[in-house]
């Protein structure tokens, strides 16, 4: 006799009615055993493969899947050799800027005399900082500093090719260049420790200065001076339009700070394209261990 | 040659004291009333601290005193870092500023008339007085030679020329000298002033009308002025 075949009485109806009564098993396979056994799998399955052999994954916890093994990077050691690969890297960047837009087109017939020279210039720099490293005994980096083109001179270079104002927005960014040649190889000589070496980046860091204060004396000085406002006070640091305003003489004492260039058309809320200049640190160094 | 330090913190009342490479001990005076953290009328004993406050304040103070003496000392004897050649040449190089800087009074007083000469002037001196900040050599004498030797020319009417032609040897000259100082402190002076007095031939060479000339802007020739 089975369940069903019981006399409901009015207990069992109301018993019944609480306390469904089991399903009648169909081929062994119900909820209760699909939990079951569904669980023993998942058991057994954790315990198998917490025995089984380490398949190379991560062990730190939060970590999941497999990834590559990190590269480690050589220990960089700061040097001379490293700083005036340093140098000789960033006159070659600056070299490229400059060439890249005097391929565009993008300087006055007039001002595109004063940048060939400073082509040659840079060239002529960065040759005496690779004889430098060479004579130091590393090696010289005769090729663009890599951070230095993808953080400063190709997001300028972009501004300036979509300019409202090409030819204005070119001498800025070179006067910015050559400004931040000055800067670096001034800062250098805090870094240098052996005093002939501090001595010829000097040399160049004097020509950066001549041809930064060059380019500033055609921008501004008709309408500025020359006297910047580190010197006199009266000097406004911005034009009515918001451009900073390069002045020949920005300050008594060479600089070393980080500055502002602002180049490119506005966009749909009236800024332009800007970006701080910093000298060299450990991020933009040339280390020995890199090559070209 | 150890240096010692000591950082008096105003705004929070604390001091430390550092040597070339470590922390040796920090300090904290107090100001103000101490953090109430007893409930009113907690009737317990009363709290000796006032007067520990006070002990640890006037002890503080003294050792302070008596630091800020010791720093002092140490920054006097910063200047020794240099030897006595390096005096000399730094010297030399502050000389030489003072000699610029009158050379430009001259022209001010009885050359062709301009707005350069007095902020290049001052410049000048400033430079002098920069090298006196970390010699401790004062700024006070110049090189009479030398400004006998140019004197004429800048009260005359080339003093425009007179005037590109010193900051152009100027530049040669401090750039000799970065070749002869091994103290990286008077190095960056001494760069920081050839920056600027590169500048300065650039403006020269413009107010001599030769704001075109390739070379006159950017190539110095100019043979240095050594000792």
């Amino acid at each position: 006799m089975s369940a069903r075949d019981l006399p409901v009485t009015d207990q069992t109806k109301d018993a019944a009615m609480t306390a469904p009564v089991s399903p009648v098993p169909t081929d062994g396979f119900d909820r209760r055993s699909l939990l079951r056994r569904g669980g023993l799998a998942l058991s057994i399955g954790a315990i198998v493969s917490a025995c089984a052999a380490d398949f190379g994954g991560d062990t730190a916890p939060g970590r999941v899947g497999l990834a590559d093994e990190p590269t480690t990077l050589p220990d960089g050691v700061v040097d001379d050799v490293v700083l005036v690969r340093t140098m000789q890297s960033i006159e070659h960047s600056v070299k490229t800027a400059l060439e890249l837009m005097t391929a565009e087109g993008m300087y006055s017939s007039a001002l595109q005399t004063y940048v060939d020279r400073f082509i040659a210039d840079h060239e002529t720099a960065a040759a005496a900082m690779g004889a430098l490293a060479v004579a130091g005994g590393g090696e010289e980096y005769a090729c663009p500093n890599t951070w230095l083109m993808d953080r400063y001179i190709v997001p300028i270079f972009t501004a300036v090719s979509t300019s409202d104002d090409v030819a204005r927005d070119a001498r800025t960014a070179t006067h910015a260049l050559e400004t931040l040649l000055a800067h670096s190889y001034q800062f250098m000589v805090g870094l240098l420790t052996v005093p002939a070496h501090r001595r010829a980046v000097m040399v160049q860091g004097a020509a950066a200065s001549r041809r930064s204060a060059t380019l500033a004396m055609q921008a501004s000085a008709a309408t500025h001076g020359v006297l910047g406002p580190g010197i006199n006070a009266d000097a406004p640091e911005k034009d009515e339009a918001g451009f900073p305003i390069p002045y020949a003489i920005p300050a008594t004492f060479g600089q070393v700070s980080q500055f502002e260039v602002v180049v490119g058309a506005q966009d749909d809320e009236g800024a332009r394209f800007s970006t701080l200049l910093q000298t060299p640190a450990e991020n933009t160094f040339v280390y020995s261990y890199l090559s070209c | 040659m150890a240096t010692v330090e000591v950082v008096i913190d105003h705004g929070h009342g604390s001091s430390r004291i550092r040597d070339d490479e470590h922390e040796i001990m920090s300090m904290t005076t107090p100001k103000g009333h101490a953090p109430v953290n007893q409930a009113p009328g907690d009737a317990r004993t009363p709290d000796p601290a006032p007067v520990d406050g006070r002990r640890r304040l006037l002890t503080g103070g003294l050792a302070a005193a008596v630091l800020a003496v010791a720093g002092s000392r140490s920054v006097a004897a910063a200047p020794n870092e240099f030897s006595a050649a390096e005096l000399e040449l730094l010297r030399y190089a502050q000389q030489f500023e003072m000699t610029a800087s009158s050379l430009y009074d001259v022209a001010s007083a009885s050359g062709p008339s301009s707005a350069l000469w007095e902020p290049m002037s001052e410049q000048h001196e400033a430079y002098a007085h920069a090298i006196a900040s970390i010699t401790g050599l004062s700024a006070d004498s110049r090189n009479e030679e030398l400004f006998d030797a140019l004197r004429d020319s800048f009260a005359g009417a080339d003093a425009v020329q007179a005037a590109y032609d010193l900051e152009s040897a100027a530049v040669a000259t401090h750039s000799e000298l970065l070749d002869l100082i091994e103290q990286v402190r008077g190095a960056e002076v001494i760069a920081s002033i050839i920056s600027a007095e590169s500048r300065h031939c650039v403006v020269l060479a413009d107010a001599l009308g030769r704001g075109n000339d390739l070379t006159a802007l950017l190539d110095n020739s100019a043979e240095p002025i050594l000792p």
